[in-house]
């Protein structure tokens, strides 16, 4: 293992890159939240001068092996990453294979932070969830209670996977004053979603049955009562948080990044939004027979408050809006 | 490659028992078991892998291991171990290496049709804040200790692992949970070694220095030791017997939980130290208590006799007189 002597010297560069311009290596480019970033970067102006921003996915790199991993450091040479890239999958895929999720994750992970240590990246943002929290808590919830107990049964092995980049964070702080952390979104929506009915998650899956609910001239099936409780954050927001959280934020411990308790929603308002956002005019049917997983999992957005007490999130109905039209005109080619 | 009827006692055909960490303080205690005190049984065969035959760190050689063996069933003690300077140091380390050690054991056991794995988790990786006694089913219920947080997690994910093996594949691998063990052949070494051992090198040396003998902490700290022997008489009746994948705590009752004073004067006495001993309280106690509750264990055993431990600590003192040059310091 041959380190560069430019990792010596890494080490003293300030987090906006001041001894030279930034690489970005932003892994899982080609999911809801690269697409997101990859336009606020280049259609926003979120990148900045001389910069170089690199959008990996799994075609050009398979990061569960940490051969490919490293061929894929060597080739772009990062000075920073945003990790985002996992395996992901719905209720039902979880439950079932949580083997999978578990070691899958844990070994992408475990080759994105130790090759981004071994090549002198300055900085890594990772992206856990509020799905990995202790299933038994008081709400709402914050950063510094994610380890506090177990996850829920139905996706522990993804769940402990996530927890574990910010234990792998912690120790890289305290063996080596790395400064890589982690973001904490709450439920995530946009184009270049994952809109698979069965394994996607609420909003996409509610988005793709009401196109199709409108399509077919037949009702809207919603699973559940409609009184669970969200906060939605848009992808393009959570894109904006995470330039500034690669740019500016300083902490080891992850920061959530979620509108606030005053914006939690019920399902039923989302599912209001999404057929206003179609014009839909069917009926829609509330199968109370099925799960409204919990019930709420409110986040406290307090320290990103802090931080950013002006940040402005994009009103949750021109949003939806904006993601019911992509799904239209993209219909053909969207992941489902 | 899934493994047939999971007859735990190998009805099969005999066992193969691959244990990995062979020659370390549990290792070698059940080695002992099989080839001086019968555990042997017919036809099974036993054999003890040291990190000289694989670095299990590695998966290639992990593997290699796997094939050149095809063990039925494995006891998975191999891990990287230290004292609370060095975790504190290396919490990283700690965390990685044992993920790598346990991925690629648990993995290879799964792809060769291993039909039980029992691998060894510790009383120091349940929850810094809790409540006492501490049972099995509190492991993941809150952050372990910060100053050695990485290995407390690397080993918490063997649980993780072992219920998702059993999830997604019904594989029944599990786990044991000792508390303080203590036995021949374990690390003596003063600053990175654990209480006991750490006692007895320096009972040792103050006799045989003539100084006396300098205990860390005010002694007052409860702990319930566990001799190596005695753990390795269960930990071969959870290979054979227990069918959980919940992990089982192997401990001494809490009736039996002792202060380091108690402990330090059975090391004075078996080495028949005369000097004096001081207790310097400037430093740090550790944990003032972690008691374990054994009702799991005395469900299953209710008979099972353990070793009195002033006679354990002078086995243990006689064998490190015994073994002074090359014992583990």
């Amino acid at each position: 293992m041959i380190k560069s002597l430019s990792v010596l010297w890494i080490y003293t560069i300030t987090m906006d890159g001041s001894v030279g311009p930034m690489r970005v290596l932003v892994t899982g480019g080609s999911g809801l939240v690269g697409r997101a970033i990859e336009r606020v970067v280049k259609e926003e102006g979120g990148g900045r001068e001389g910069e170089t921003w690199i959008f990996l996915s799994s075609k050009e790199t398979n990061l569960v092996s940490a051969e490919e991993t490293r061929a894929a450091f060597e080739r772009h040479r990062p000075t920073h990453v945003i990790h985002l890239a996992a395996m992901v999958g719905g209720l039902y895929r979880n439950m079932r294979q949580n083997l999978d999720f578990w070691r899958n994750n844990v070994h992408i992970n475990d080759n994105v932070l130790h090759t981004s240590q071994e090549f002198g990246v300055v900085k890594v943002v990772s992206c856990l969830s509020t799905c990995v929290f202790p299933d038994k808590t008081t709400y709402p919830i914050d950063e510094t209670v994610m380890h506090s107990g177990p996850p829920h049964e139905s996706n522990y092995g993804y769940a402990y996977a996530k927890r574990m980049i910010d234990v792998h964070n912690r120790a890289l702080f305290q063996q080596y004053g790395l400064k890589y952390t982690a973001v904490i979104p709450t439920n995530m929506f946009g184009p270049h979603d994952n809109y698979n009915i069965e394994d996607g998650h609420v909003m996409p899956g509610l988005i793709h049955k009401t196109y199709l609910a409108k399509k077919e001239g037949k009702p809207l099936q919603v699973w559940g009562s409609g009184r669970a409780l969200r906060q939605f954050i848009y992808s393009l927001d959570l894109a904006r948080l995470f330039l500034w959280v690669l740019r500016e934020y300083d902490e080891v411990e992850p920061i959530i990044l979620s509108v606030g308790e005053e914006d939690e929603l019920t399902v039923k308002e989302a599912v209001d939004a999404v057929v206003e956002g179609f014009g839909f005019e069917g009926d829609v049917i509330y199968d109370t027979s099925k799960s409204d997983g919990q019930i709420k999992k409110t986040a406290n957005n307090a320290k990103l408050r802090k931080y950013l007490p002006d940040f402005k999130f994009t009103p949750f109905k021109q949003a939806v809006k904006e993601t019911c039209d992509w799904f239209a005109a993209n219909y053909d080619s969207a992941r489902k």
